[in-house]
């Protein structure tokens, strides 16, 4: 996990509070983005008010950290990011976007998009922790070109009352994927996945697990969808726990392939915490809740 | 002073179908006790039953601990007390190291030595019969028992192992004063410990009890489980 205050972009509700790009790395605010780099504008979908741009230009030994906070209450984010990697750069990112507070009805709406080009690789971690009471809606396409790869790690144990997360991504020739979400539910939470995988260039691949745990009457919808264009490959593993009665978790793979030379496979399902693992580590002394976050916690790991 | 354990007129349920019909079993401190037994005469079934496995059910009788009643606690109270069990068939925890485990059921990281190389690996999970019986034994001892009991610690594995394991049992506990009550299907392990009273359960109870272990192994070869109720030795 970052420290946010050595975050290369940390705002604070509105306000941009650090910014700071490296060697052969451009951070700058979104809008400052698009008014000095008309190559930049086809990529946001309207003139940006807030978020941040980071163009990776050169290799750089350091991971690049971005932090969106929600520390005031009442407080709507609508956020546009750009992420721009060079041919043949391999990044690592560290995202976080979370709320400072526990009760701030906080909004936080983004929309990001993640560009790599030819050979560029790209580690991206995203981590989202939010109070009880926001309101959360991302909404992240990323576009792979020709060798490409992208790891993908989004992990959420925190959720808010209400998120909607929405990942699109496009791979090109030769391009890999391998996403990993990880969700759980607590204290009435309501959320809606939907992620979609397209293979668009010959012999792309990918991988996408997602992992969802249901507890504390919490509400899981998880679409996840490979589509094949081209002969590409791809593999998806959705798996929930459901520890308490009162939530639910709705898993739907769906596998479109319009190429007859594309493979997809999927495997899902949703099971309950095993009696006989519960027995086992409450004879070795703990308690049945210790037992029961340590198997959640350990299934999240899979 | 009170016995270390004390089951009396035992009747234990599972799945809705009576295992234990009236079991009795006492063990003093230091003591090393084995239960020998036919497949499904209870053994396992008694194991769990003393560590509170919530899937099977006390209907009748009592199990003292120390003098005291324990068959309404939940198991980690059980275990708190000084109770152990050692699985015969451990579940694997996925995702979870072993490591972890250890560190979570106690801070006192001895006794690692045997199990170095199954630290990072996840519970239970691809080991082979000899590394799941090294990690039972590492957790027990992590919880600095009173009573051990180990349900077929011998199962699987070759003459050589079992002395092994058994001399591991012998420097790690026995030597300690800690009582064991080995269960067992074979027997062959006893030839290495040595207890102090063997027990044959059939059908849910003793039905013998016998200071020489090597009498009653001679006596179930020579006869069998089925003909031990009618054996001399069952009348002591």
């Amino acid at each position: 996990m970052i420290n946010a205050k050595n975050a290369n972009y940390l705002q604070i509700d509105h306000k941009v509070k650090n910014i700071f790009g490296l060697e052969g790395v451009i951070v700058l605010p979104s809008l400052q983005a698009w008014l000095k780099f008309a190559w930049t504008r086809p990529y946001f979908t309207k003139k940006p008010k807030e978020g941040y741009f980071v163009w990776v230009k050169k290799q750089t030994d350091f991971p690049l950290a971005t932090c969106l906070t929600i520390a005031s209450p009442k407080v709507s984010q609508n956020l546009t990011n750009l992420m721009v990697i060079e041919k043949n750069i391999k990044a690592k990112a560290n995202v976080i976007c979370n709320a400072a507070k526990n009760n701030l009805y906080g909004s936080h709406r983004a929309q990001g998009k993640l560009i790599l080009k030819e050979g560029a690789s790209l580690e991206y971690d995203h981590f989202h922790k939010w109070g009880q009471k926001d309101f959360v809606s991302p909404d992240y396409e990323f576009i792979l070109g020709k060798d490409s790869s992208l790891v993908y790690n989004y992990q959420n144990l925190l959720p808010p009352k209400q998120v909607s997360l929405k990942t699109t991504i496009h791979a090109g020739e030769n391009a890999s994927v391998n996403m990993n979400f990880v969700f759980q539910g607590r204290n009435n939470s309501k959320i809606d996945i939907y992620d979609v995988l397209h293979l668009e260039g010959e012999n792309s691949q990918g991988i996408v697990k997602l992992r969802l745990v249901g507890k504390e009457k919490s509400q899981i919808s998880a679409k996840s969808s490979i589509m094949a264009k081209a002969a590409g490959k791809g593999h998806l593993d959705c798996q929930g726990l459901l520890v308490d009665k009162g939530s639910k978790i709705s898993l739907m793979p769906e596998l479109i392939c319009h190429n007859k030379k594309a493979q997809l496979t999927h495997e899902a399902s949703i099971g309950k915490i095993s009696e006989e693992e519960l027995n086992y580590l409450r004879m070795r002394g703990l308690s049945e809740k210790e037992a029961i976050d340590l198997i959640v916690s350990g299934f999240l790991k899979q | 002073m009170s016995k270390l354990l004390k089951i009396k007129n035992l009747h234990v349920k599972g799945n809705g179908k009576e295992i234990l019909k009236g079991f009795d079993l006492e063990m003093e401190r230091g003591q090393i006790q084995a239960l020998l037994g036919p497949n499904a005469s209870g053994k396992s079934t008694l194991a769990q039953a003393i560590l509170g496995n919530s899937k099977y059910k006390v209907t009748k009788g009592s199990i003292l601990f120390c003098g005291k009643e324990i068959k309404r606690l939940s198991p980690e109270k059980r275990v708190k007390l000084g109770l152990a069990l050692s699985w015969q068939s451990p579940p694997a925890i996925k995702g979870v190291k072993l490591s972890r485990l250890l560190e979570k059921i106690s801070k006192n990281r001895n006794n690692t030595e045997m199990i170095e190389h199954l630290l990072d690996r996840e519970v239970n999970l691809d080991f082979s019969g000899g590394e799941k019986k090294a990690a039972e034994l590492a957790q027990i001892l992590a919880l600095n028992p009173k009573l051990v009991i180990f349900d077929e610690i011998d199962s699987g594995l070759d003459l050589k192992k079992t002395e092994t394991v058994a001399k591991t049992i012998k420097k790690l506990l026995l030597d300690r004063k800690v009582s064991v009550l080995l269960i067992t299907h074979s027997g062959t392990i006893l030839n290495f410990l040595k207890p102090d009273i063997t027990n044959v359960i059939v059908d849910g109870r003793v039905i013998c009890q016998e200071k020489d272990f090597r009498k009653v192994l001679r006596s179930i070869k020579r006869y069998g489980y089925d003909k031990c109720k009618k054996c001399k030795l069952s009348s002591n």
